[in-house]
């Protein structure tokens, strides 16, 4: 019967308001990704936003935090990391404006090279798998994928 | 519905016979829409009354099918369904499937299943199920939306499986690894709670025979236990030192920076810990037994004491003078030397426990599979620190990251184009500045060393000094604080001439210089206190005592310094004066190496003044605050990120060898081999202070009762043959390790190539099957022109579109046998989670079953037994066979339904076969006649249908299309 009670859901941009996820490159992608709303307007309900903070939390695992780093780096949510996904990854991390993004050319480059580099099977694109061996070989993440409360 | 009881395979010759997975399915299917319904326009009249209709059709066709394949599709063992079905109120595809399936379009379909994070299933598990979504998107990549509403279900059903294969396990375990590893299921919160539920039910379901009070009790004791723990964990949360401080800093500056302050606090954990341990076993009962220290009259306290540690200091308990070595006689008696020995010992054993284990874990977690390259792009992509919460921050690391991606393409672009002149001077210079720098260091060791000696003859052994002679002793740890600032400002110009190719060896070869600086400083130091002071001086424990307690005070004031010098009036200069040196940076390595300095100096201390931690707890904690109002006021974050976990590994590392390994050794030889002063301490008037315990254990000769502590001692504390098989045990364990790493070694060398030729396979696979679907298209089109244009009238459209089906099945057919030979050629067989092209076997399957669907959709539309379809196939055969000599075949307007005519038409085939090969020229004559045994096997099989009508019809449909696809082969060549 608790079913059919609706959990009531906080819209994304009251969430987006709260200084942890206010400056962050990928807060919408973040929302988007823990939300579980059926209008996919990536608003959460408690049990999402419950979700966001363990995926965060010091105590979150390896695999959890490389699981959640995919699904939000995959921007077009098909499961796997094409050049779509990176070009816009780059291009969250280091500004959407004119004067700060990377120039065709380099971006053509740098995805390239990220393929070179982690595409193991040779498929164009990164995998969940692939995407974890990366993960692994930069210790920095697990201290870097962390939301301090 | 009714394919669903009408199909082959109740029978149990079905399950049994020999034939291949693809014929199990083929003869059980229902209705489907054929993925290529658009392009064969004149079909949807004949068979489908409308649209609507199909679709109705294909959500009840589609129904029992998951059901079937759930316990047929490749013999999979699983749970039995109920535990599925009959969960409450579960968000399940099954509701999906039984109302809704079809009524929503299948690109929105799609979709969903990915937003509603359909129940992946642990670690692996769920890497295998983006797996197969991965593999369906590079299989599928103009998604036909019956294709994707196909392999979606198939991705359904294995996931079902995997969920009940997840829930097996878990049952398995125990209920605190069952909760962790629920805990770390990378879903959502409302799938694990569904997980666990049923993972609940299963277990009480199990264990409801055997329920008992005891059970109950302990489920409930253990269940009370956690929910403390919890309570605990989160109230020494909410107590933890400087939380919000901590995450300001994280917020502005980042993790790197981060964590110095980590580094700082752990310290300071540290020297609380030894402080309490000194202070509660060795200061609190003699301050207990006798409270007023025993001062000479003429010593007062002057004030300079609190700069030197020496005078009115020289007589309390803050050094190894204070100590008696009675035994205090008061409730019980308390052994001073004991204590005091045994508590300096067991403290050292702990730190040196602490720092193995957070090294260890540290290194697991940081280093063990750290890549070389530190310029790889993904390294940059993955850093991006969550934590930064600043605008600002968050800005000028956007910028630093654009550069360092900048950076790295074109270092990868300019690669190592040296010529051999550019790399001998840049060795020259290498060579230059660690001669250099190693020059620096031994200089300075041997400049104090003489300071020493001389100020050795200064100072006398009087009780009290005059002001001038206090101060006297204030030059050596002067000197040396101030080599320590000023020299690492020497190292770090060298930086600017060397060229290190990458960022992380100028910082280790800085970070190596600096050690070896502070080394050689410490052993001097050491030297001299060891074997001058130790001479010279009644009590020297004392004297070396003071003489740390100056360097640990001196060291203060210069840190301060140092972050006014190195970090304030750098930032006023860069601000205000000299624009293009521009605001400082927070240098973590330098600052974690003079935390590390101080920290050994406490160590060294802890013998000769065994408070010095409190001294030093002090220090740290004004250190915190003092550093942290220099980072947020002078220094902007670093422009280099990154690394800061491998770094911290490297300190604590650091910390541990040369100079926690250094601070040991020279307590470990000032107890065993030094004679203790005679006038003072706990220790006088024996050989050595280990002879203590020589001491305590000819006492306990004496006690009945205490015989085995002798025992043990003699023949384990004091044997050398215990310690020579100590050794020899731990040189083997070693050497076994080693061994074991180098085959890890060879063995991810084999897996990773595995990898790349598995990867390989997937693509040259790929490949083929998108020739096949274009070729397949074409010669279907072209099909259809010869047909319309060539077929009698009466040649019913069934037939037509039949064979249009089954150029699809035999295409997949012969994509699958492309793929079997793939894997017998590729040789080893590899596991099914990492291997890609067995997994894209699966989705070829998938694909081919749906194939293999549409295609008896149409038979079954016509009413047909499946017997006749076999029979309808080797007709086929025959007509592709002979379609040049004769169109017009009279046969193929009525559908057969009987065998008679099926072996008619078999015979037919052969007939035209060998007809077709009189004509031929006898180019192909084996593959003719291997056509001709297909079609006999054909006619065959279909003569043994009354006894097995299914499963001999289906390999009979095997055979026809092998039949049919040797003989296209051959047509094709004969062109």
């Amino acid at each position: 019967m608790r079913k059919t009670i609706k959990t009531p859901e906080v819209p994304m941009d009251r969430i987006l308001t709260l200084p942890e996820l206010k400056s962050n490159p990928f807060r919408k992608r973040i929302c988007h990704v823990f939300s579980t709303s059926e209008h996919k307007d990536g608003s959460l309900t408690f049990e999402d936003f419950l979700d966001l903070l363990s995926a965060f939390s010091d105590s979150a695992t390896l695999e959890i935090k490389s699981h959640y780093a995919f699904r939000i780096f995959d921007f077009d949510d098909d499961g796997t990391l094409d050049g779509g996904d990176l070009e816009k990854l780059v291009n969250c991390l280091t500004g959407e404006t004119d004067d700060t993004r990377l120039t065709a050319e380099e971006m053509r480059q740098l995805i390239s090279n990220i393929l070179e580099e982690s595409d193991i099977d040779k498929d164009g694109t990164v995998n969940l798998s692939e995407f974890q061996h990366v993960i692994s070989r930069s210790p920095d993440f697990v201290s870097s994928f962390k939301i301090v409360l | 519905m009714t394919s669903y009881s009408s199909g082959g395979f109740f029978n149990p010759a079905y399950h049994d016979s020999e034939t291949l997975e693809i014929d199990r399915r083929s003869s059980s299917r229902t209705h489907h829409t054929n993925p290529y319904a658009r392009e064969d326009p004149e079909r949807g009249n004949m068979h489908y009354l409308s649209p609507d209709q199909t679709s109705a059709d294909d959500a009840v066709g589609r129904v029992p099918w998951g059901g079937w394949q759930e316990e047929s599709w490749r013999g999979r063992e699983s749970i039995p369904m109920g535990l599925i079905s009959t969960r409450p109120g579960s968000p399940s595809w099954q509701h999906d499937l039984n109302h809704s399936t079809f009524q929503i379009p299948a690109d929105s379909r799609y979709d969903r299943s990915h937003s509603a994070r359909l129940p992946s299933v642990s670690g692996n598990m769920t890497m295998r199920w983006r797996g197969i979504s991965m593999r369906r998107m590079s299989m599928f990549p103009n998604s036909d939306p019956a294709h994707l509403a196909f392999t979606e279900d198939a991705i359904r059903n294995e996931m079902e499986n995997e969920e009940q294969n997840l829930v097996k396990e878990l049952v398995a375990l125990s209920t605190r690894d069952r909760i962790r590893a629920i805990r770390d299921l990378p879903m959502s919160f409302e799938e694990k709670k569904h997980i666990r539920s049923q993972v609940l039910t299963f277990k009480s379901a199990k264990q409801s025979r055997q329920f008992t009070c005891f059970a109950d009790c302990s489920e409930n004791m253990s269940l009370s236990f956690r929910r403390c723990g919890y309570n605990v964990r989160s109230a020494r949360q909410t107590l933890e030192l400087w939380q919000g401080i901590m995450k300001e800093i994280g917020g502005t500056f980042g993790t790197s920076v981060l964590s110095y302050f980590v580094f700082l606090k752990w310290l300071l954990m540290f020297n609380i810990f030894s402080f309490l341990v000194n202070f509660g076993f060795i200061t609190i009962p003699v301050l207990v037994y006798d409270p007023s220290p025993n001062i000479p009259l003429n010593v007062s306290f002057r004030g300079l004491e609190i700069l030197t540690g020496a005078g009115y200091f020289n007589y309390t308990v803050m050094y190894y003078g204070g100590y008696s070595n009675e035994t205090l006689v008061g409730l019980s008696d308390y052994n001073m030397q004991l204590a005091y020995f045994f508590t300096i010992a067991l403290y050292m054993v702990l730190c040196g426990i602490a720092l193995i284990f957070s090294m260890a874990s540290s290194f697991k977690k940081n280093y063990v599979l750290a890549d070389s390259s530190s310029s790889s792009a993904w390294q940059l992509l993955c850093s991006w620190d969550f934590n930064i919460t600043n605008e600002r921050a968050v800005r000028q690391r956007k910028n630093n990251l654009r550069v360092q991606l900048t950076e790295s393409l074109s270092e990868r672009a300019q690669g190592e184009l040296l010529t051999l002149s550019e790399k001998l001077k840049h060795f020259g210079i290498y060579l230059g500045s660690w001669f250099l720098s190693t020059g620096l260091a031994v200089g300075c060791g041997v400049g104090i060393y003489y300071l020493c000696i001389y100020e050795k003859k200064h100072t006398t052994d009087a009780a009290n000094w005059s002001l001038l002679q206090e101060a006297e002793t204030l030059l050596v740890p002067f000197v040396v604080s101030l080599i320590n600032l000023v020299v690492p400002l020497f190292y770090s110009l060298f930086n600017k001439f060397e060229h290190y190719s990458s960022q992380r060896k100028q910082i280790y070869a800085l970070v190596v210089r600096n050690v070896l600086l502070k080394m050689s400083i410490l052993g001097v130091l050491c030297y001299y206190w060891m074997n001058v002071v130790a001479e010279k001086f009644s009590c020297w424990e004392s004297m070396v005592g003071q003489a740390l307690y100056r360097l640990v005070i001196f060291d203060f004031f210069f840190l301060m310094l140092g972050s006014f010098f190195g970090e304030f009036l750098r930032n006023v200069m860069g601000r205000r004066l000299l624009p293009c040196l521009g605001v400082p940076e927070f240098d973590v390595a330098r600052n974690v190496l003079e935390l590390i300095y101080a920290q050994t100096l406490a160590w060294i201390g802890i013998y000769f003044s065994p408070l010095l931690p409190a001294i030093q707890i002090l220090k740290f904690f004004i250190l915190f605050y003092l550093k942290k109002v220099s980072l947020t006021q002078n220094c902007q974050p670093p422009r280099r990120s990154g690394r800061a976990a491998q770094m911290q590994t490297i300190f604590i590392a650091l910390l541990f060898f040369p100079f926690f390994v250094g601070a040991l050794s020279i307590v470990a030889y000032t107890a065993w081999s030094l004679t203790p002063s005679e006038q003072c301490g706990p220790f006088r008037g024996l050989n050595n202070t280990f002879s203590v315990v020589e001491v305590w254990i000819d006492k306990l000769e004496t006690i009945p009762g205490s015989q085995w502590v002798v025992w043990i001692f003699q023949n384990v504390i004091r044997s050398e043959i215990f310690y020579f098989f100590i050794t020899l045990i731990i040189i083997v364990v070693i050497y076994i390790f080693w061994q074991v790493t180098q085959g890890r070694k060879q063995l991810i060398v084999q897996l990773r190539q595995q990898i790349i030729n598995e990867g390989r396979d997937k693509s040259f696979l790929l490949e083929k099957l998108q020739n096949l679907q274009k070729s397949n298209k074409k010669a279907k089109q072209k099909n259809h022109k010869k047909r319309a244009s060539r077929r009698s009238d009466d040649h019913s459209s069934g037939g037509q579109s039949n064979s249009n089906a089954m150029v699809q099945a035999l295409l997949a057919r012969q994509r699958i046998e492309d793929e079997e030979e793939r894997h017998r050629a590729g040789g080893v067989p590899v596991p099914s989670d990492i291997s890609n092209s067995s997994a894209l076997a699966q989705a070829m399957l998938a694909r081919q079953r749906a194939e293999d669907q549409n295609e008896d959709s149409y038979q079954m539309s016509d009413r047909h037994s499946s017997s006749s379809i076999a029979l309808t196939h080797s007709i086929q055969v025959a007509m592709v066979q002979g379609r040049d000599e004769n169109y017009g075949m009279s046969g193929l307007s009525e559908n057969p339904v009987n065998t008679s005519s099926a072996v008619t038409q078999a015979m037919q085939a052969r007939q035209r076969a060998e007809q077709h090969r009189a004509d031929d020229t006898d180019d192909l004559p084996s593959s003719v006649s291997s056509v001709m045994m297909q079609v006999m096997q054909a006619r065959q099989r279909a003569e043994e249908l009354p006894q097995n009508p299914a499963p001999a019809g289906s390999s009979a449909l095997i055979q026809a299309m092998l039949a049919r696809q040797q003989a296209q082969n051959e047509y094709d060549d004969g062109y």
